[in-house]
Formats: structure tokens, C-alpha cells, sequence
């Protein structure tokens, strides 16, 4: 265990039913790290990302965050989920609240940052973004690529100190993928803590500082992409690498 | 983030227009204006004894509009209640919930008015109209916690995800969040629940409740003209229904059309 972790994850079972989703599954992620998780479908790559937040229970082992224990009943989540901004395929923005609302709710309710404040950083965190002037439109107005910057917008409006990604351009038109994965480049750029579930090998090379490879619940392979990409020591990495490049 | 449009139907509800029924020749139009103009020709024709009713009865429909509303908030409460605690995984509520509504379900109302009723009226003095009403409330809080059920069922779990990642809690999350779309779907059904309670709110007339039906019914005694008396009371029960469902149906339109 290295004392900056941000992230420790350590022997992590998930089962659901007699399906073991994640298996023994260990991870450190350092503070400002980007980790990228690749896999084919079904290997617990969105169980192991849920299982930070706790959007999944885990059946077995412990994920602490920022030093919190996350699956310990006595912690309060909601104030550790406040630290993890999550971003969905399925952009999931609230379609009842405006473009601006969506970002300054959660800010207002659970920080008790009062709203004037709370629209200049929602303003500002759209302008980062590049959206700043569909601030007052409603979510259904918008193309899934705006859609997409507006969740991350959202999550950060929150102050996240790490922000977790599950395939958030898989649900895009490709000509909207390079506007969502630019924001995240910035985004990685500015320092931020990502752990980012995708198929987008390019940014997975550019970014990462390490990619995670799972396959039927495990990690297989955790390498720095100057060596991961040429990793020959696993059979099934070397299948699924021959698949996707 | 799905816009489909759920539709939950659960009551017998009332006549709801249906969209091929639009045009000037329609169930609707034919029953409305058959209505009004029966009413019209026996007042004009006949005015003793349909303008005497005629002009006994609105007190009853003032009350049976009061017990209706009042009822349907009662009912409304109630049902919000029953619908989180049918959706909650905590096996105590969940249970609470199912028990009433499969108790409810299974008792036809009349016996379940009487019951209340009296357990309320005589047994622990609550006035008529309140007991009445409490009684409706609970009769129709079974069904409308099934149309909040389905209503918050309707929401993507998505939603629901994105606000705990956010760090809300539960509660916030469903007054914030969910219920806040729901009603959407929600609105329709009840308003479905909201007529065919009017029409049920006649039942109460066996109870000291002095709505229209047993406006009727005192007139009726009075003047031995049950008949003529009973054709006024069906059809003004007739054109309550009808306005109030053509009511319905436009705010189904307008929550189908409504395009943020
Ligand atoms: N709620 C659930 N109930 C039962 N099984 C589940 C549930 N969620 C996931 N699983 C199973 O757990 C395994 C891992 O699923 P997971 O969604 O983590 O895979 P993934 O790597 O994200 O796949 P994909 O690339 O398709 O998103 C799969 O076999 C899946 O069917
Ligand atoms: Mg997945």
C-alpha cells in the first residue's frame, strides 16, 4: 500500500448469484494518476468502476477513498461520493431542469453554496466545457455530445477530487466522440484523478499513465501504454489487442 | 433520459375520450350534448317537478365535489406513501404497503365505507363528512399507490444513479429527481381516479353525507317522484362526468406534447 493513493482497492469480490463479476481484484490509483480500463464486454469493467462509488456493493474485500473506508456501513457515502464525480454512457442529465440547474443543483443542496455563486462556477464550468450558451436550454435540446460535456460539467461542479468514467462515449455519434474525449484530455491535463472505462484506444494511449486490462472478473495486466500495448506475456491481451487495434 | 410515454391504466376509470374520438360526432359529443339537452327540454317542458329538482340538488353537488377533492388529496397522500413503500427494498415498509393494498383490493368499497364509517363515526366520534372522507382516502389510496408505483417505475434507473453519484441521498433523490418527473405520467392516471372517485363518492350518500345522491334520494321521499328524480340525478352525474374526463383528456395532450 503506498501512502498517496487516492484510490485503494484491494482484493475485491463482487458476485452476483454464482457469477463473480470482479475476482480478487487489487488496484492503487495515485492521486492525479489517469487509469484507463479496457476489457471485453462483461469482464466487470463497470462493476469494478461502480464498486468505487458503491453504485455496486461488493461482496468481498475493501475500496477506501481519499482515506474512507467506501463499503464500511459506518462511513457516510454520500459525502464520499461528494469527492467522486461519475460520468455515465447514458449522459443521464436531469431532463426536467435546465442545462444551468443540472449543474448548480447538487452544488446548492448538498454544499449549501448559495446560488449566485453557484451559477457563476455552473457558467464557468460550461464555458470549459464549450457550452456556455445553452446554459438555459433544456437537456432534450441538445446532441449527445453536448449532453456528455454538460454530465461532466456537472460532476465537476461538485469539486470532485476524482473523477470516474464508464464508457462515456460509446453512446455518441463518432463525428461527437473527439468534442467529449477533448474535454476529458483537458480535463487530465488540469491533474484531475480519472479512472476511464473505454474503447477509445487513442486516448487511451495519450492519457493513460497506466491501462488496466480485465477479463472474466480479473486483472490481467496493468501496464504503462509504452508497454502495454506491445504486451505479449498474456494470451488473452494479445487476443484482444489483435481484435481492437 | 427515455421519453416514452408510459401509460398506466389501473382503475375501471371513467370514459376517457379516446384520440380517433376527437371529431364533433363521438361518443362525447353525442352523450354531452344528448345530456344537456334532455335536461333542458324536461326543465322547460316539465318544470314541475325537474326545475324543483333541479334547483334541490346543488347543495348535494358542492358536497360530493367536497368529498371528491378532498378525497383524491387524502387518496393522493396516502397513495405516495404506498408507492415508495411497494418500490422499497427495506422488507418492513415494503410489506406494510403490500398488506394494505392487497387488504384494500380485496374488500369491496361499500363494505370498506361502512367499516371505516362507522368505526370512525360512532366508535371514535369523528364528524359524518370527515369519516366519509377518510373512508374514500383509504379506499382509494390502495389504487393510487399503485399509479405512483408504476409512475416512479417509469423514471430510468439512470436518474437515480446520476443523483447518488452526485451524492444525494435517497430522499433527495426521489422529491428532487424522480417524483419531480413522474408526475408526468403520474397526472393522467389520477386524474382517471379523480372521476371514477366522484362516481363512487355516491356510495357515501348511504352515509349521513348529504351529496347529490342523497339529495336526490330526500327529494325523492318527500315528493314520491323516484323516478323523474333518478333520471336528473344520473344525467347530472352524466355531465359532471363527461366535462370532468374531457378535462383529463386535454392535460393527457398537453403532458403528451409538452416538449421542453
Ligand atoms: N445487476 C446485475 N445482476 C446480475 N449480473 C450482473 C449485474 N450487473 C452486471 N452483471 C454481470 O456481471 C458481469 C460483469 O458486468 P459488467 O457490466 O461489469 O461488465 P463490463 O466489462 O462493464 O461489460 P460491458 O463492456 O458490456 O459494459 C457480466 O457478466 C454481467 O452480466
Ligand atoms: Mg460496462
Amino acid at each position: 500500500m503506498t501512502v498517496n493513493s487516492i484510490i485503494e482497492i484491494k482484493n475485491v469480490y463482487k458476485f452476483f448469484g454464482d457469477l463473480a463479476a470482479l475476482s480478487d481484484v487489487s488496484l492503487d490509483i495515485k492521486a492525479g494518476e489517469k487509469v484507463v480500463i479496457i476489457g471485453p464486454s462483461g469482464s466487470g469493467k463497470s462493476t469494478l468502476l461502480r464498486s468505487i462509488n458503491r453504485l455496486e456493493e461488493i461482496s468481498r474485500g475493501s475500496i477506501v477513498v481519499d482515506g474512507q473506508d467506501v463499503h464500511d456501513k459506518s462511513s457516510n457515502i454520500n459525502n464520499i461520493r461528494q469527492e467522486l464525480g461519475m460520468v455515465f454512457q447514458s449522459f443521464n442529465l436531469f431532463p426536467h431542469k435546465t442545462v444551468l440547474e443540472n449543474l448548480t443543483m447538487a452544488p446548492i443542496k448538498l454544499k449549501g453554496i448559495d446560488k449566485e455563486e453557484a451559477k457563476a462556477i455552473a457558467v464557468d464550468l460550461l464555458k470549459k466545457v464549450g457550452i456556455n450558451e445553452k446554459a438555459n436550454v433544456y437537456p432534450s435540446k441538445l446532441s449527445g455530445g453536448q449532453q456528455q460535456r454538460v454530465a461532466i460539467a456537472r460532476a465537476l461542479a461538485m469539486n470532485p477530487k476524482i473523477m470516474l468514467f464508464d464508457e462515456p462515449t460509446s453512446a455518441l455519434d463518432p463525428e461527437m466522440i473527439g468534442e467529449v474525449l477533448d474535454v476529458m484530455k483537458n480535463l487530465a491535463v488540469e491533474g484531475m484523478t480519472m479512472v476511464v472505462v473505454t474503447h477509445e484506444m487513442g486516448f487511451a494511449r495519450e492519457v493513460a499513465d497506466r491501462i488496466v486490462f480485465m477479463d472474466d472478473g480479473r486483472i490481467i495486466a496493468c501496464e504503462p501504454p509504452e508497454t502495454f500495448f506491445t504486451c505479449t506475456d498474456h494470451p488473452r491481451l494479445k487476443q484482444f489487442l489483435s481484435q481492437i487495434l | 433520459m427515455k421519453d416514452k410515454p408510459v401509460k398506466i391504466e389501473i382503475t375501471d376509470g371513467a370514459g376517457i375520450p379516446a384520440k380517433n374520438d376527437a371529431g364533433l360526432i363521438s361518443a362525447w359529443w353525442i352523450s354531452f350534448i344528448g345530456a344537456i339537452s334532455i335536461i333542458t327540454y324536461l326543465v322547460v317542458t316539465k318544470p314541475d317537478p325537474y326545475k324543483d329538482i333541479l334547483m334541490f340538488v346543488p347543495d348535494g353537488i358542492l358536497v360530493t365535489f367536497q368529498v371528491t377533492i378532498f378525497s383524491i388529496i387524502g387518496a393522493s397522500i396516502i397513495g405516495l406513501f404506498t408507492g415508495l413503500g411497494r418500490i422499497s427494498k427495506n422488507r418492513f415498509f415494503n410489506l406494510i404497503a403490500s398488506t394494505y393494498v392487497e387488504v384494500v383490493r380485496g374488500i369491496p368499497l361499500l363494505v370498506q365505507l361502512f367499516y371505516i364509517y362507522y368505526a370512525l363515526g360512532r366508535v371514535l366520534l369523528v364528524p359524518d363528512m370527515l369519516s366519509a372522507i377518510i373512508a374514500m382516502s383509504v379506499c382509494y389510496g390502495a389504487y393510487m399507490g399503485e399509479v405512483f408505483r408504476a409512475g416512479i417505475d417509469s423514471i430510468d434507473n439512470g436518474q437515480t444513479e446520476a443523483a447518488r453519484s452526485l451524492g444525494f441521498d435517497k430522499n433527495q433523490t426521489m422529491f428532487l429527481v424522480i417524483l419531480p418527473q413522474a408526475w408526468r405520467t403520474i397526472l393522467p392516471p389520477v386524474g382517471n381516479e379523480f372521476i371514477a372517485l366522484l362516481k363512487d363518492s355516491s356510495l357515501v350518500s348511504i352515509l349521513a353525507v348529504a351529496d347529490i345522491l342523497r339529495r336526490g334520494r330526500e327529494f325523492a321521499a318527500e315528493s314520491f317522484q323516484y323516478f323523474e328524480t333518478y333520471t336528473m340525478i344520473a344525467l347530472l352525474y352524466l355531465l359532471i362526468t363527461l366535462i370532468l374526463s374531457k378535462g383529463v383528456s386535454h392535460m393527457e395532450d398537453r403532458l403528451n406534447h409538452y416538449d421542453r
